[in-house]
């Protein structure tokens, strides 16, 4: 499954793509914060200030590394940063931040530090999101494939394939089993691409399985951080996730563990080693049926070799 | 020799017109007329050319898109043989850098995309030469195991005449072996004109239709009679070449499963195994290449050692796959329904909607007399999000999710899906499986 993967070459003075997605439901971060002990709670706008730090830190690394932020909400995923702006606007936005924040700060990273920051507060101030029945899960299906479109764009538009793209993803939500097929699409075309999705789960117990096989059939790193160790949470990105695909290969990163893609069966849920597919619709029994109750279908028995049915 | 005609209507489920009046505008390259490539360009106010040469390549682009997204069932599981022709007539160099090298590498590159489209179907290949036929490879789930068998330059001599119907009949012999819930199909690379059979191949045709073999043929030099014939009658698809582009286009059409006949509306259950991985620090053999190795996976029921799933087990012949492989195959079942062209009259939006590219405004839309002009904006039925033309094809083409429905307010999202097949009432099952 790895031989389309190893077919991109990286260089080390290959520019770097960094699309960031940030699962903001707020439901699970307050769960998060909740859990910390008293005194050294870490809330999502901590998370964000670090993350900024992380994010100035990749650009730093290569004067044109580039970045984009990608919020995974609750029944919403867009774009933090870049967006697209009418002129006037941008410079009016810069004409505000000049006065708010530090005149000393270089200017690039406080364009990226501003935008991120005034589209999450209105990603968060927007009305019509708060109605959203389903607020356990987050849009990560979406934020993806977003991710994807614009990695495509952006590898488009640069003829002597310099530009490499990584996804980062920092999850806190439980995985929505609603979503499985389209994720399972966005690895698979992550993986045709070649472009590696590394995973920081933050979660006290529950690893991401969803998550856990991006990063795996990707070529990703997976990192979980229980809710204590996420205080050192900067620690932690800039050592795992910082370093680029070309420095990856002669560092020893934590997360490389191989993972078992254990299959359960449709009817019971529990995990089989050997099951019977449907091969209409691939739905997997762990016994003979009459019926394939997902596509419907009769099932005719497999000893006999009816060949009046086939018509192919 | 009779012009190819393009593909005839009644074997082709997904014909869109236009792609029809693009086939027959071409035909071979030595029969195109002189064409004064400037004069289709024409220079905007800037004097500019690359507004209308994006024109260009937008509309060649969007031709091979449209696809039928309609809710057929397709055959998920196929077992094919490759049947390439290494006659004398493959060292024509018509095609660049000569028939059978083009050949061999596109047939690599078939061979990868057929096993990432088709993760547990199996594929073998046959060469035809010098009157007989030869089979390189038996059917197999291993895309390197096939590849390597080509690039052995032993096995890719040319000699003599092919013989179309000892490589149909060999194919036929394998392919009766395969169980009935897969489909059977063949596709065969023909440049040679003539063929060497030993008796009727007339026969061996009825053979294969009451076996329910599909061939579908691709011809490198001119349409033959008994090529069409053959698949007319085995209901595959018959295309003759007229440059390099197109034979890949040719061989490319035969990746996606085939729609399986509403007549075939019984399913089987497949016994499978999802085998365990092992990680051992002393190398063993693998039961498959028998070489040493130290990681791999263990057969569910013969607990034999295998290096690579998804396969057969060499031991007991039980097909060995993982969830991933199955789950790489849903986007079959639900395909992501065509976008339509926005008018220019209805393009309110400012940038698309996945990949953020800002969208020609309505003041920029000048553009030469002799280009109707698009408005760059493709809507989705669904969530009606306007999206940029390479979006529009990499989400069809590639991610199979329309970043729309998937980012946008939808509390829904379950009918959704529900919608796009109606055969699937419990779709939840699938998201289900990998929960547990
Ligand atoms: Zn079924
Ligand atoms: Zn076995
Ligand atoms: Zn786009
Ligand atoms: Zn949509």
């Amino acid at each position: 499954m790895s031989s389309i993967k190893d077919s991109v070459t990286v260089n080390e003075d290959d520019a770097n793509l960094l699309v960031l997605i940030i699962d903001t439901n707020q439901m699970n971060w307050t769960k998060v914060a909740n859990k910390q002990a008293m005194g050294n709670c870490l809330t999502l706008q901590q998370i964000l200030r670090q993350l900024l730090a992380f994010i100035n830190a990749h650009l730093a690394l290569k004067h044109d590394n580039e970045v984009a932020v990608i919020a995974s909400h609750i029944g919403v995923s867009k774009f933090l940063y870049p967006i697209p702006t009418t002129r006037q606007k941008t410079r009016r936005s810069h004409g505000d931040s000049d006065q708010s924040s530090n005149s000393n700060m270089y200017q690039r990273f406080r364009v990226i530090d501003d935008q991120v920051t005034s589209n999450m507060k209105a990603l968060f101030e927007n009305e019509a999101l708060k109605s959203c029945p389903d607020k356990v899960s987050s849009m990560m299906a979406g934020a993806l494939s977003l991710a994807l479109c614009y990695i495509n764009r952006i590898t488009k538009s640069d003829e002597i394939g310099h530009i490499k793209s990584r996804i980062l993803i920092i999850s806190v939500s439980p995985d929505s089993p609603y979503q499985y097929i389209s994720i399972m699409n966005c690895i698979f075309s992550a993986q045709k691409l070649g472009i590696p999705i590394d995973v920081c789960k933050i979660s006290e117990s529950d690893n991401s399985v969803f998550l856990q096989q991006a990063s795996h059939i990707t070529g990703g790193r997976y990192l979980r951080l229980s809710i204590d160790q996420s205080r050192g949470f900067l620690h932690f990105l800039m050592k795992t996730f910082l370093p680029d695909r070309f420095v990856r290969r002669h560092l020893c990163l934590p997360g490389d563990e191989k993972v078992d893609f254990g299959a359960a069966c449709f009817c019971h849920k529990k995990t089989i080693n050997i099951g019977y597919v449907c091969s209409v619709c691939l739905s997997i029994y762990c016994q003979q049926l009459e019926e394939c109750s997902t596509c419907r279908s009769k099932v005719t028995n497999g000893v006999k070799r009816s060949k009046t049915n086939e018509s192919l | 020799m009779s012009k190819p005609s393009s593909k005839s209507k009644e074997f082709f489920i997904d014909i869109d017109d236009e792609t029809q009046n693009v086939n027959q505008q071409s035909g071979y390259v030595w029969e195109e007329e002189y064409k004064r490539s400037w004069d289709v360009l024409q220079e905007d106010e800037d004097g500019s050319l690359k507004r209308s040469i994006d024109h260009l390549q937008n509309r060649l682009k969007r031709k091979r898109l449209l696809r039928d997204t309609s809710t057929i069932r397709r055959g998920i599981i196929r077992n094919m043989f490759l049947i390439i022709d290494l006659s004398e007539a493959m060292m024509e160099k018509d095609l660049r850098p000569s028939r059978l090298d083009l050949t061999l590498s596109y047939a690599e590159q078939f061979i990868l995309e057929f096993f990432d489209q088709n993760p547990i179907s199996q594929l073998g290949i046959i060469v035809s030469k010098g009157g007989v036929a030869e089979r390189l490879t038996g059917l197999s789930g291993n895309p390197m195991d096939n590849i390597i068998a080509l690039k052995n330059k032993k096995n890719i001599d040319v000699d003599g005449e092919p013989s179309l119907q000892n490589s149909l009949e060999l194919a036929r012999s394998s392919l009766i072996h395969t169980p009935t819930h897969g489909s059977r199909e063949i596709l065969l690379i023909m440049g040679s004109l003539t063929s060497c059979d030993p008796g009727d191949i007339y026969e061996s045709i009825e053979d294969l239709v009451k076996d329910n073999v599909r061939v579908s043929i691709v011809g490198l030099s001119a349409e033959v009679q008994i090529c069409k014939y053959i698949c007319k009658r085995t209901k595959g698809t018959y295309g003759v070449v007229l440059n390099e582009a197109h034979f890949k286009d040719l061989l490319f059409e035969i990746i996606p499963p085939p729609p399986v006949s509403v007549a075939q509306s019984n399913s089987k259950l497949v016994m499978m195994g999802f085998p365990s991985s092992v990680n051992q620090s002393s190398p063993y053999l693998c039961a498959c290449h028998n070489k040493p190795v130290t990681s791999g996976y263990t057969c569910a029921r013969c607990n034999s050692n295998i290096c690579d799933i998804p396969t057969e087990c060499p031991i007991c012949e039980l097909t060995l796959v993982s969830s991933p492989h199955l789950a790489r195959s849903y986007h079959h079942l639900f395909p992501v329904e065509n976008y339509t062209e926005v008018p220019w009259n209805s393009a309110t939006t400012t940038h698309c909607f996945a990949c953020q590219i800002s969208f020609p405004s309505l003041s920029e839309r000048t553009l030469p007399k002799n280009l109707e002009t698009s408005s760059g904006r493709y809507n989705c039925q669904k969530c009606n999000q306007h999206f940029c033309i390479d979006c529009d094809v990499f989400v069809h083409e590639a991610i199979h999710n329309c970043p729309g429905c998937l980012a946008t307010s939808q509390n829904n999202l379950k009918s959704l899906m529900g919608q796009v097949n109606g055969n699937f009432e419990n779709y939840e099952n699938y998201e289900k499986m990998n929960l547990s």
